[in-house]
C-alpha cells in the first residue's frame, strides 16, 4: 500500500472534470473462423481538453481500430467492451441517431489515405457543407460560404475554384487539407487523426501538419494523433502512448518516453531508427522477430518473445501499467493523475537513464526465428564489439583510390507520351519521367537516388537496368554501352544487375514455393543445374532466414522476411550491381532496420555495388556513401552522404532535410525549418528554367526581381561547388541544418 | 459531351461495317437458301431453280452479294441495308423482312424493355440489401435465388414459370395468366384497363423469366460492388462527419456503388437477347425470336442477316448508352 492510493470518490469527481475524452478498459475482438482475435485489450487513456495525445506502434498493434471503436466506426461483426466517456457520458454502444450526433460535431476523425477518404463522385464544396449541414441546418449557401473559409484556414490557394472542383482533381496533400477541414468544420473537442501524413511526402507532411495545427488552433480541440513515425509524435504531441500487441505499453509525456523510456519496446524502437541528426556510422539496433499475430498472442507480456531482457515471469505473467519510483519499486498511478509515466514491464526499473538501445539489443539482429535468442544479461554498457567492429569498417571506407566506375548513366531522358483518347491515339505531349540525368555508380558503393513521388527515380533506376527503354542518352555497364541491347543480347547482363523491389508482398509470386523463387534466375540462365539446392540453402542462410524453410510459401512469412527472400532471389547470380527500389519503405521501423543491417552487411561480404533508390532521407542518410537528389526528372544536388547533411547547397535538398520530422522531442521543437509552399508540378508541363522555382523558398523570398528573372529564363547547370560536390542552383548557398 | 456522342456514334461505323462482313459472311457460307427447293418433291424443274436463285441474287459472286446488300446498287430495289430494305426472302414473294422486323421488333422490345427495368431495379435493391447484411440470412436467401436463377438453364426455366402459370389459373380457376401467344390483338379496341388486364396477362410469365435470368447475374454484381464501397474510406468519413446511417448508405455507398452496374447492363442487352430468342419460342410470341427461328428454318438467309444486324446495332447502343452513363454518373471520366 502506498500513499498514492487515495480515496477514490474524490478522484472520481476529479477525474470527470479534468478530461474530455476518457477510455477505461477498452477490449476489441474479431470473431474469426480461427477462433477470436484479440485486436484491443484493456486500453485505458484519458484526455485533457487541448492537449494533444500521440498513440504509436506498428501495423497491427491495435492503435487504429483504438480509435474506430471510439467513434463507433467498427464493423458490426467487432465486440466492443470497456467504456468510453466524452464529457462524462458514455458513448459507446450508442444508436445510430445518438452517436450521429457525437460524430463531427464533439469529435472527429481524420484518416490515413486522402485519396480514398473523398468521395469521388461529389465536388469537395458539397462535401465539405454536407459535413457542415449535418450538425447545423443553416441552409446550403451558409453552409457553403463556411465551407470556403475553412478551405482557408486549412490554407488551401484560391478556394472559390476548389469548392467546385472534384476530390480527383486535387493533389493527396491538397485531399488530406480538405479532410482536416471537414474535421474542423464543426468546432470539434476532440479530433483523432489516423495516420494522417503517412501515404504524403515528406515536405506535403510538413504542410499538412501546419494545417492540422491550424485547425487546432482555430477549434481548440484535443487530438488523437496516432502514427508509426516517432518523428511527426516528437513535434506534435504533449504527450504519447506507444501501443504494442493490442495493449498500451508505455505511456507519459514524450520527454520522458523519448529520453527515459521504461519499457524495452520504446528503447527498441527508437534505437531502430536510422536517425538524421546521428552519426551514420552506428549500426543501427533492430528488434529480433515480428510483431506477434493476433492469432497467436504469446503467454505473458506480448513483447517477451523479442525482449533481450525477458525473463520467465515475462513468458507467463503479463506485467501491469505502472509506474516506475526511483528506489525501483512499480506502483500505480495516481487515480485521476493521466500524464504519470507508466510503463507494462517487470523490470522497467533496470531500464535506468544512460542505457542505450544498441547495449540492449545488440545481438537482436536476425529476423529469422531460428531461435538464437541471445544473452538475456544486465546490459552493462561496455561491450557492444560487434556493432563497434561494423561502425569502424564503414568509417574505414572513405575514399580509397578511385574504384571503378560500374554502371554509368549520360544525359538520360524518357519521355512518356501522353496520347489523344480518340481512334487516332494521336500523341499530345509527353510526361517527362525524366530529362537529362547524369550518374555513375562505382565499385562497392551505396548512391542513393532521393526525391518525393514523382521526381523520376524509379524510372531512373528502371532506365540503368535496362527494363524501360530510353528516349535518348546512354547507359553503360563497365564501359559496354545497354542501349539498343535486344533482350536477349541484354541477358547474360542481367546476371550482374539485380533489382529489389519495394513491395515484398507484391513481388513473391504466391503460388510458388520460396526455393523455387530464389532458384528461377539459375534457372532462367542454367547456372546451377545440380547445386541449386545446396545454393538456395546457402542464400536463405546468407539472409538470415533458415535455410530449412525453403519449401514454404511466401504468406507464411513477415514482410521483413519476405523483403530478405528477395534479397536472397537478387542474390542467386552472385551480381555485381543491386538495384534497391525503395527497399524498405514498406516495413515496420523495428524490422526495418535489420534489413538495413542485412543490406550493409552483405555490401560488406560480398563486395557489391547498390544503387539505392528511396525518399526517406533519414534511411538514406545512414546507407549511403553517396547522394543523388532529384526533383522533377532531374538531379538538383549530388555529393557525398556527409556533404550533403551537413552543408546542403540546394534549396529544395535545405527543404527536404528540413520537413523530416526528427525522433527527438526538444530538437524537433526548436530546429530551423525551411519550408515549400504547394505541391510538385505536372511533370508534362514542367516550370521553365529552374523546375523548382515555383516552390522556392528562396525565390519565393529572398531573391530580387531580376535575380528571379533568371531562374525563370535559364536552366540551371550541375555545377560543381569543390571535391564533388554538385548542384543545380544558380543561387545556391550552403546552409547548416542539423 | 455532344462532341463525344458524335465521335463514338461515328466510331460505331467501322464496328458494323465489320459487323455486317462477319455476319454476311458467316451466314452465306452456312447454308444453302435454295436447299429445301432442290429437296422438294416433285423435284421442280431447273428453270425454277434457277429463277429462285436469281430472285435471291444467288447468281452473283459473293462480294457482289455483300455489296448489293449492303448497298442494293444494282438490285431489284428490294435489297440494300443502306436504302432500308433486308433482301429477299425464301419464305415466299410477298415475304418482306423490313415490315416483318418491325412488326415484330415492337413485341419483343416490350417484353426486354420491362424485363431489362425491372430485373435492374431487383438487382440495384437486393444487391445493396444483401451487401448491407452481408452473412445475414436475408443475404444468403438472396444469394441462393440467384444462384438458383443463373444456374437454370433460360429455357428450362421458362418451362416451369409456364407450368406454374397454368397450375395457378387452375387453382384459382381464373384465367390469371395467359401463358401462350403475345395476345397483341386480343383487346383491341377495347378500353384502357381492359387492354392492360390483356398485356398483363400475356406479358407477366415471359417477362418474369427474362427478369429472373439478368436479375441473378446484376444482382451479384451489386452486392460485390457495394460492398466494396461500404468498406471505404470516403464511406467511412461519411460516417464520422456524423451523417444519419440512411444518408450515408443513399447517398454516398448506393450512388457510387451504381457505376460499374452501367457496364455490366451494356454487356447484359447480348444476353438477354438470346434470352429473347427462348423466351419467345416457350411462350409462343410472335416477336424478334420467333422471327429468327423461323428465318433457320427456312434457310433465310437475309432474314437472318437482317436480325443479327439489328442484334448488333442495339448491343452497340446499349453499349454507348452506358458509355454516356458512365459520364454523368463518374465525374473522373472525361468527355472532351
Amino acid at each position: 500500500m502506498t500513499t498514492e492510493n487515495m480515496s477514490n470518490t474524490e478522484t472520481d469527481v476529479a477525474a470527470h472534470g479534468d478530461a474530455i475524452l476518457e477510455v477505461d478498459a477498452l477490449d476489441v475482438t474479431f470473431p474469426s473462423d480461427d477462433g477470436s482475435l484479440p485486436a484491443v485489450r484493456e486500453v485505458s487513456y484519458a484526455l485533457r481538453p487541448g492537449e494533444a495525445l500521440g498513440i504509436v506502434g506498428e501495423s497491427g498493434s491495435g492503435k487504429s481500430v483504438t480509435s474506430m471503436a471510439i467513434m463507433g466506426l467498427l464493423p458490426k461483426n467487432a465486440q466492443v467492451e470497456g467504456s468510453v466517456r466524452l464529457m462524462g457520458e458514455e458513448i459507446l454502444g450508442l444508436p445510430d441517431k445518438a452517436i450521429s450526433q457525437v460524430r463531427g460535431k464533439k469529435v472527429a476523425m481524420i484518416f490515413q489515405d486522402p485519396l480514398t477518404s473523398l468521395n469521388p463522385v461529389y465536388t469537395i464544396g458539397f462535401q465539405i457543407s454536407e459535413a457542415v449541414l449535418a450538425h447545423n441546418d443553416v441552409g446550403k449557401k451558409k453552409a457553403w460560404e463556411r465551407s470556403r473559409e475553412l478551405l482557408e484556414v486549412v490554407g488551401i490557394p484560391s478556394p472559390d475554384q476548389r469548392l467546385r472542383q472534384y476530390p480527383h482533381e486535387l493533389s493527396g496533400g491538397m485531399r488530406q487539407r480538405v479532410v482536416i477541414a471537414i474535421a474542423m468544420a464543426n468546432d470539434p473537442d476532440v479530433i483523432i487523426a489516423d495516420e494522417p501524413t503517412t501515404a504524403l511526402d515528406v515536405t506535403v507532411q510538413a504542410q499538412v501538419l501546419e494545417a492540422l495545427q491550424s485547425a487546432r488552433r482555430e477549434t481548440g480541440a484535443a487530438l488523437v494523433l496516432i502514427t508509426h513515425d516517432l518523428g511527426v509524435v516528437a513535434g506534435q504531441v504533449e504527450r504519447v502512448a506507444v501501443m504494442y500487441g493490442g495493449r498500451i505499453v508505455e505511456s507519459g509525456p514524450v520527454e520522458e518516453v523519448f529520453y527515459r523510456p521504461r519499457m524495452p519496446y520504446a528503447l527498441g524502437l527508437l534505437g531502430s531508427l536510422p536517425r538524421l541528426d546521428e552519426d551514420r556510422a552506428e549500426r543501427l539496433s533492430p528488434i529480433r522477430g515480428a510483431p506477434p499475430s493476433l492469432m497467436a498472442m504469446p503467454q505473458g507480456c506480448a513483447f517477451a518473445p523479442r525482449c533481450p531482457m525477458a525473463r520467465d515471469l515475462c513468458h507467463t505473467e503479463e506485467p501491469g501499467l505502472l509506474r516506475t519510483l526511483d528506489n525501483g519499486d512499480r506502483v500505480p498511478p495516481q487515480p485521476g493523475d493521466a500524464i504519470a509515466h507508466v510503463a507494462a514491464c517487470h523490470f522497467s526499473d533496470e531500464l535506468s537513464e544512460g542505457i542505450r538501445p544498441e547495449n540492449l539489443f545488440r545481438d537482436a539482429d536476425a529476423d529469422a526465428g531460428t531461435g538464437n535468442a541471445g544473452p538475456v544479461a544486465a546490459p552493462s554498457g561496455a561491450d557492444a564489439p560487434a556493432a563497434e567492429a561494423a561502425g569502424s569498417e564503414r568509417a574505414e571506407r572513405g575514399p580509397v583510390g578511385e574504384p571503378e566506375v560500374l554502371l554509368k548513366a549520360e544525359d538520360l531522358v524518357k519521355n512518356f507520351p501522353i496520347r489523344s483518347k480518340g481512334l487516332l491515339k494521336r500523341k499530345v505531349g509527353d510526361v517527362q519521367a525524366v530529362s537529362g540525368v547524369s550518374l555513375e555508380l562505382r565499385e562497392r558503393e551505396t548512391l542513393a537516388l532521393v526525391g518525393e513521388s514523382g521526381c523520376g527515380k524509379s524510372t531512373t533506376a528502371r532506365l540503368l537496368l535496362n527494363l524501360v527503354r530510353l528516349t535518348s542518352g546512354g547507359v553503360s555497364y563497365m564501359g559496354k554501352p545497354l542501349q539498343g541491347l535486344s533482350d536477349k543480347q541484354m541477358r547474360p547482363l542481367r546476371r550482374d544487375l539485380q533489382i529489389v523491389f519495394q513491395d515484398p508482398f507484391a513481388s513473391l509470386d504466391p503460388r510458388m514455393t520460396v526455393a523455387d523463387i530464389i532458384a528461377e534466375p539459375m534457372l532462367i540462365h542454367r547456372t546451377r543445374n545440380g547445386g541449386a539446392k545446396k545454393r538456395v540453402k546457402e542464400l536463405l542462410e546468407l539472409v538470415g532466414l533458415n535455410p530449412e524453410h525453403g519449401s514454404r510459401y511466401p504468406h507464411e512469412f513477415s514482410g521483413g522476411q519476405r523483403q530478405r527472400i528477395g534479397v536472397a532471389r537478387a542474390l542467386s547470380l552472385n551480381p555485381k550491381v543491386l538495384v534497391l527500389d525503395e527497399p524498405v519503405s514498406a516495413l515496420d521501423v523495428s524490422i526495418q532496420a535489420g534489413v538495413i543491417n542485412l543490406l550493409e552487411d552483405l555490401q560488406e561480404e560480398l563486395g557489391l555495388s547498390y544503387l539505392f533508390v528511396s525518399h526517406d532521407l533519414s534511411v538514406v542518410k545512414h546507407i549511403a556513401d553517396r547522394v543523388a537528389v532529384m526533383y522533377l526528372g532531374k538531379i538538383v544536388e549530388t555529393a557525398t552522404t556527409d556533404q550533403l547533411f551537413e552543408a546542403p547547397a540546394h534549396p529544395y535538398t535545405q527543404a527536404l532535410i528540413s520537413a523530416i520530422p526528427l525522433p527527438d522531442p526538444v530538437k524537433e521543437r526548436t530546429r530551423e525549418r525551411i519550408v515549400v509552399t504547394g505541391d510538385v508540378p505536372s511533370p508534362a508541363d514542367p516550370p521553365s528554367g529552374c523546375r523548382f522555382r515555383t516552390r522556392c523558398p528562396k525565390f519565393a523570398r529572398d531573391l530580387s526581381e531580376p535575380e528571379r528573372e533568371k531562374c525563370v529564363q535559364e536552366v540551371p547547370g550541375l555545377l560543381e561547388r569543390g571535391s564533388g560536390h554538385r548542384d543545380a542552383c544558380h543561387y545556391s548557398e550552403v546552409v547548416e541544418l542539423l | 459531351m455532344l462532341v463525344y456522342t458524335m465521335r463514338r456514334l461515328v466510331g460505331a461505323i467501322p464496328v458494323l461495317v465489320l459487323a455486317s462482313l462477319l455476319t454476311f459472311v458467316m451466314i452465306d457460307v452456312s447454308g444453302d437458301p435454295l436447299a429445301e427447293l432442290r429437296m422438294a418433291t416433285p423435284a421442280p424443274s431447273e428453270e425454277v431453280i434457277q429463277q429462285e436463285a436469281e430472285r435471291l441474287y444467288l447468281d452473283h459472286s459473293m462480294p457482289e452479294r455483300y455489296w448489293l446488300w449492303v448497298t442494293g446498287i444494282g438490285g431489284d430495289g428490294n435489297i440494300g441495308l443502306l436504302q432500308g430494305e433486308f433482301g429477299p426472302s425464301t419464305q415466299g414473294q410477298q415475304y418482306e423482312i423490313g415490315p416483318a422486323i418491325a412488326e415484330r421488333l415492337w413485341t419483343t422490345l416490350r417484353l426486354v424493355g420491362v424485363a431489362m427495368m425491372l430485373a435492374l431495379g431487383l438487382a440495384i435493391i437486393a444487391g445493396a440489401v444483401s451487401a448491407m447484411r452481408q452473412y445475414s440470412k436475408l443475404d444468403y436467401t438472396l444469394t441462393f435465388v440467384g444462384f438458383l436463377c443463373l444456374a437454370m438453364p433460360t429455357f428450362w426455366l421458362a418451362g416451369i414459370v409456364q407450368a406454374s402459370g397454368v397450375e395457378f389459373n387452375q387453382l384459382l380457376d381464373v384465367q390469371l395468366f395467359n401463358t401462350i401467344g403475345d395476345g397483341r390483338y386480343s383487346a383491341e379496341g377495347e378500353g384502357p384497363w381492359p387492354q392492360f388486364v390483356n398485356a398483363f396477362a400475356h406479358m407477366a410469365l415471359p417477362t418474369l423469366v427474362l427478369m429472373l435470368t439478368s436479375f441473378a447475374s446484376w444482382s451479384r454484381y451489386q452486392r460485390t460492388s457495394m460492398l466494396e464501397v461500404l468498406n471505404s474510406d470516403y464511406v467511412r468519413l461519411a460516417r464520422a462527419k456524423g451523417l444519419r446511417n440512411k444518408v450515408v448508405i443513399r447517398r454516398h455507398a448506393l450512388r457510387t456503388a451504381l457505376i460499374p452496374l452501367t457496364t455490366v447492363f451494356a454487356l447484359g442487352v447480348a444476353g438477354i437477347i438470346d434470352g429473347t430468342i427462348l423466351t419467345e419460342t416457350v411462350f409462343q410470341w410472335r416477336g424478334l425470336g420467333d422471327f429468327f427461328i423461323t428465318a433457320v428454318e427456312n434457310n433465310d438467309s437475309y432474314a437472318l442477316m437482317g436480325w443479327l444486324i439489328l442484334s448488333g446495332v442495339m448491343v452497340i447502343l446499349a453499349n454507348l448508352i452506358a458509355d454516356l452513363l458512365y459520364g454523368v454518373l463518374d465525374p473522373r471520366i472525361r468527355y472532351e
